[in-house]
């Protein structure tokens, strides 16, 4: 029961992650071809900000998202799920 | 170089298998308009592109086709979980079965594998962007083809949002094109091929 309190846990924290990254990923894509739109470049610093904040307690919380990941719980990297499993189902 | 990130760049959360389904959707993972496709052709055009701006298009738009790879990948994944040989027989899924079980192939839906013949990398920069713009209309319209058969809205959302992708990706294509031709002889676009010429080009300055 607890265990899947902490799934549900760092299933939300990730979808919110996931969902900053997104738009990073567009507005960084659309600055390749717009690249003096300052209004869109300041966008996406804040929204780094805010998802680098998100990213280190998700972390210190339930283990690595990158291989770059600062004190990488090795065991963590490992562990399941990976993304393409529904722990749901 | 690439870092992968332990996560999908949107969710799949599929409850109920559908390996019919399943017969569909893998041909956006192996097939002639798959993502599989995509990356390689958008990875590979990066190589001979004249412009940075194009080189950053293409390598970004490349990276996030392979993220795409892996949702269609997760969507095989779950909907071939844990069936049974009768659901197996009965979705007609017996022919990938037998050669792939339920592991994830690149086939096309037809059972094509994935064929390099498919994409093209010409080394001519309007070409090459041109051969792009088509690319993702194709995978729209593929997207669009696998939404008339899909009941399930699991399925439909990370389709959709798939889908999406490729109109965005088109756009950018698009003022990749305009970029080029911006740097290019209004009178004359063809007169050299600013992927292969640029040595020309700078002698005759």
């Amino acid at each position: 029961m607890k265990e899947r309190q902490t799934m549900n846990n760092a299933g939300k924290l990730l979808r919110e992650i996931s969902e900053y990254e997104f738009l990073i990923l567009e507005l960084h894509i659309y600055l390749n071809s717009h690249p003096y739109d300052e209004k869109i470049a300041k966008t996406l610093d804040e929204y780094s900000t805010k998802v680098q904040k998100l990213v280190k307690e998700y972390e210190e919380k339930f283990g690595p998202i990158m291989q770059t990941s600062m004190k990488a719980n090795r065991w963590a990297w490992i562990a399941n799920p990976w993304p393409w499993e529904n722990e749901e189902a | 170089m690439w870092v992968y990130e332990k996560r999908l760049e949107y969710p799949v959360k599929i409850a109920n298998t559908n390996p019919k389904l399943a017969k569909i959707i893998i041909t956006q993972y192996g097939g002639p308009d798959g993502e599989l496709g995509a990356s390689l052709r958008y990875l590979s055009q990066r190589y001979s592109m004249p412009y940075p701006e194009l080189k950053a298009i293409l390598t970004d738009i490349g990276t996030e086709e392979l993220a795409h790879l892996e949702m269609i990948g997760a969507i095989v994944y779950q909907l071939t979980k844990n069936l049974t040989p009768e659901e197996i027989k009965q979705a007609g899924f017996q022919d990938y079965f037998v050669d792939h079980t339920t592991g994830v192939y690149p086939n096309s839906a037809s059972g094509v594998p994935y064929n390099a013949l498919s994409m093209q990398v010409k080394g001519d920069t309007i070409t090459d962007l041109h051969e792009n713009m088509a690319a993702e209309q194709k995978a729209r319209t593929t997207y669009d083809n696998i939404l008339r058969f899909c009941d399930d809205p699991d399925v439909k959302d990370p389709i959709k949002f798939l889908r999406e992708r490729e109109i965005v990706h088109y756009q950018r294509f698009g003022e990749a094109l305009r970029i080029a031709t911006d740097k290019l002889d209004s009178k004359n676009f063809y007169a050299f091929n600013p992927s292969f010429d640029r040595k020309t080009m700078q002698k005759n300055k």
